[in-house]
């Protein structure tokens, strides 16, 4: 059955007389819940709100795909047969595009013969029209990158400062283990270990808030959209980079701060 | 303020924390109005309250237009309440060059009465020959002011030949102002576009816009203006702004989001760095408790300190906002077909100052906490504690 995505009046009430059955339509699930439609309704069709249209019967309720262009397209669609929408709106014998199968190897000379025929229109491949459209959604993804680097920038810094704070706290520890005789590569080992668990503790955690974050974004912008799409994803890469990038920082921070505290003599760290 | 200087890595690094964290929520501050406002600035600069486009259609949204335009005009202006109505038809125009025709946003305007650029050079458009061209087109045209050029509203693939040529000569320099940047436009008189578009065109505008007399009601008017012309939508600023709330509420959402979570940051790093700050002096504020110095000038000592970091840091952080601020708006700027003039991050400044007490607000309530600790140590105990360690 070969269908098209149109913007129609669909209304019910008084219709043009019409003496073959009627025929069937798809609606999308955005329109069927806010006119309360179902399978098997009889609604009419119009090209104009003020016209009058033709009965037809809803065949099928349609879930849009998990498409981000669509994110910002709230008017309802109907699918009808296409010599149906013709004849609907005046059309002709005319169509707005066509769509055309060929195999992987021979996209670029189907688009060049076509091309050439010059027929009043011109062929694109489907990835130039995917990478099109995708403009708005590359813009996004550079603001969510650039956004992205300055958290990791804080994060960073708040990082640093905690394990500072946090080697400096043990500096009466570190002079008494010193007094014992344990080396001072041995203390600087113990105290850059523990700014490791530290920082891997604080990341398996962050994973954690990551995940329930992200499904929660998730959930609030479908209901808000309402689209399948997925708007967050926590991905494998994406928790390596996270607990790597908190594991280098954690070491380097404990790695600073035990060199200064393992510098200064035990008894100047005891404050004698 | 000596506290802070003993430890001058960590008091460095927590102003610096602070400075990072106040340039985000100045930004997000930024980001949540600026563009509400930027957009309110651009659909007001010109005085129309109204913008009228095909019923069911945004302005310029569709190729679709309004029929009858001269007549609904002339109706409309006899209105009391309306000052001006100015038609406007948008259509893609080409200039045949040796390297291929360069294809341009064309606008049939009234000269007189438009409020979609502004001139920068040369002359208005006055007769029906005329165009003005923004810099984009001379540019790609390689065209000056006073040159003669040949547009043609279509090009008919199967003739390979073009349609509705006309020869125009460029008379000045204009700054589209709804256009988005790098999009070559040229603007000349309505009747002559619609002349080169043909018969589908005849009397066909795509958007009128209307300027109303001061103190005119415009839900009152706006209904009027949709019974008298039954195949428009007319919207006004407040609802075009709605509109844009809408759409790109995401923007806004995302900067409530993580300007709340930047406060967090601020807070959380000002409350651990005084705690561990008092925790370390908890003998010496002992000390001088038992020699008489009393509670509040404690609290007081300990406030300061986080207010002294605050302070250092938002001041550090409006620098550091305004830089990133300028660099994020250029990476937005560049969403396809958002008109030049738009800003997302505006500086507003009661909204900055508003932004950055908060931050100061948050590093005194930060210290707080710490302060109380610090005024309610057991004194004997303390000092006890601090002889065995």
């Amino acid at each position: 059955m070969l269908l098209i995505a149109a913007l129609l009046a669909v209304q019910l009430g008084a219709a043009l007389p019409q003496s073959t059955p009627p025929r069937t339509i798809a609606i999308d699930q955005r329109l069927a819940e806010d006119a309360g439609l179902r399978v098997g309704d009889r609604v009419e069709v119009a090209a104009d709100p003020d016209a009058r249209g033709e009965i037809v019967i809803i065949a099928a309720i349609t879930r849009r795909q998990a498409d981000p262009s669509e994110i910002a397209r709230a008017e309802p669609r109907v699918r009808l047969h296409l010599d149906q929408l013709q004849r609907l709106l005046v059309y002709g014998d005319r169509v707005d595009r066509f769509a055309v199968a060929t195999s992987e190897d021979s996209v670029a000379a189907a688009v060049l013969r076509i091309n050439d025929a010059a027929f009043g229109f011109r062929a694109h491949r489907s990835t130039d029209i995917a990478v099109e459209t995708s403009e708005t959604f590359l813009v996004v993804t550079r603001f969510h990158r650039a956004i992205g680097v300055i958290t990791i920038v804080a994060s960073a810094i708040f990082l640093l400062c905690i394990l500072l704070i946090k080697v400096e706290e043990r500096r009466r520890d570190i002079a008494a283990l010193r007094l014992m005789g344990i080396s001072r590569a041995t203390v600087l080992r113990m105290v850059v270990a523990e700014a490791a668990v530290i920082a891997l503790v604080g990341s398996a955690l962050g994973v954690l808030i990551g995940y329930g974050v992200s499904a929660a974004v998730n959930a609030y912008y479908q209901v808000q959209y309402r689209t399948p799409l997925r708007f967050s994803i926590v991905t494998p890469e994406i928790v390596i980079f996270a607990a790597v990038l908190s594991l280098v920082l954690g070491v380097a921070a404990g790695a600073i701060a035990a060199q200064r505290l393992v510098r200064t003599p035990p008894l100047t760290l005891l404050g004698r | 303020m000596r506290t802070l200087l003993r430890h001058r890595a960590r008091t460095a690094l927590a102003v610096l924390g602070v400075a990072v964290a106040a340039a985000m929520l100045l930004d997000m501050v930024m980001l949540s109005s600026g563009l509400r406002e930027s957009f309110a600035q651009l659909l007001t600069s010109r005085g129309f309250q109204f913008r009228l486009a095909p019923r069911g259609t945004l302005p310029f949204d569709t190729e679709a237009t309004i029929a009858r335009g001269t007549s609904i005009a002339v109706r409309l202006a006899a209105h009391p309440d309306i000052e001006a109505v100015s038609p406007v038809l948008g259509s893609s125009l080409h200039m045949m060059s040796d390297g291929g025709a360069v294809t341009t946003f064309g606008l049939g305007v009234h000269p007189a009465l438009q409020g979609d650029y502004t001139l920068e050079r040369g002359k208005d458009i006055i007769g029906s020959e005329d165009i003005v061209a923004n810099e984009d087109f001379l540019r790609l045209t390689g065209r000056a002011v006073g040159d003669t050029i040949l547009l043609a509203a279509g090009y008919n693939p199967l003739l390979r030949a073009a349609t509705g040529e006309r020869r125009l000569v460029v008379r000045g320099k204009a700054r589209f102002l709804y256009l988005s940047a790098a999009q070559p436009a040229v603007a000349l008189e309505l009747r002559t576009l619609q002349e080169m578009t043909g018969a589908a065109r005849e009397d066909r505008v795509s958007l009128m816009m209307v300027q109303t007399r001061s103190g005119a009601e415009i839900d009152t008017l706006g209904a009027w203006i949709e019974r008298v012309a039954p195949t428009v939508n007319a919207i006004s600023t407040r609802e075009a702004l709605a509109n844009v709330d809408q759409r790109l509420s995401y923007f806004r959402q995302i900067a409530f989001i993580l300007g709340a979570v930047s406060l967090v940051v601020g807070f959380l790093l000002v409350t651990t760095l005084v705690t561990v700050s008092v925790n370390e002096r908890a003998g010496e504020i002992a000390v001088l408790r038992a020699i008489g110095i009393s509670r509040l000038h404690i609290v007081q000592q300990i406030v300061i300190e986080g207010i002294v970091i605050s302070v250092l840091g938002a001041t550090l952080g409006l620098a550091l906002g305004l830089a990133t601020a300028r660099y994020l708006n250029t990476i937005l700027s560049s969403f396809p077909g958002l008109p030049e003039a738009i800003d997302f991050f505006l500086f507003q400044p009661a909204s900055v100052w508003r932004a950055l007490g908060l931050l100061v607000g948050a590093g005194i309530l930060a210290g707080i906490f710490p302060a109380w600790r610090a005024g309610s140590l057991a004194i004997a105990q303390t000092l006890r504690e601090e002889a065995v360690a």
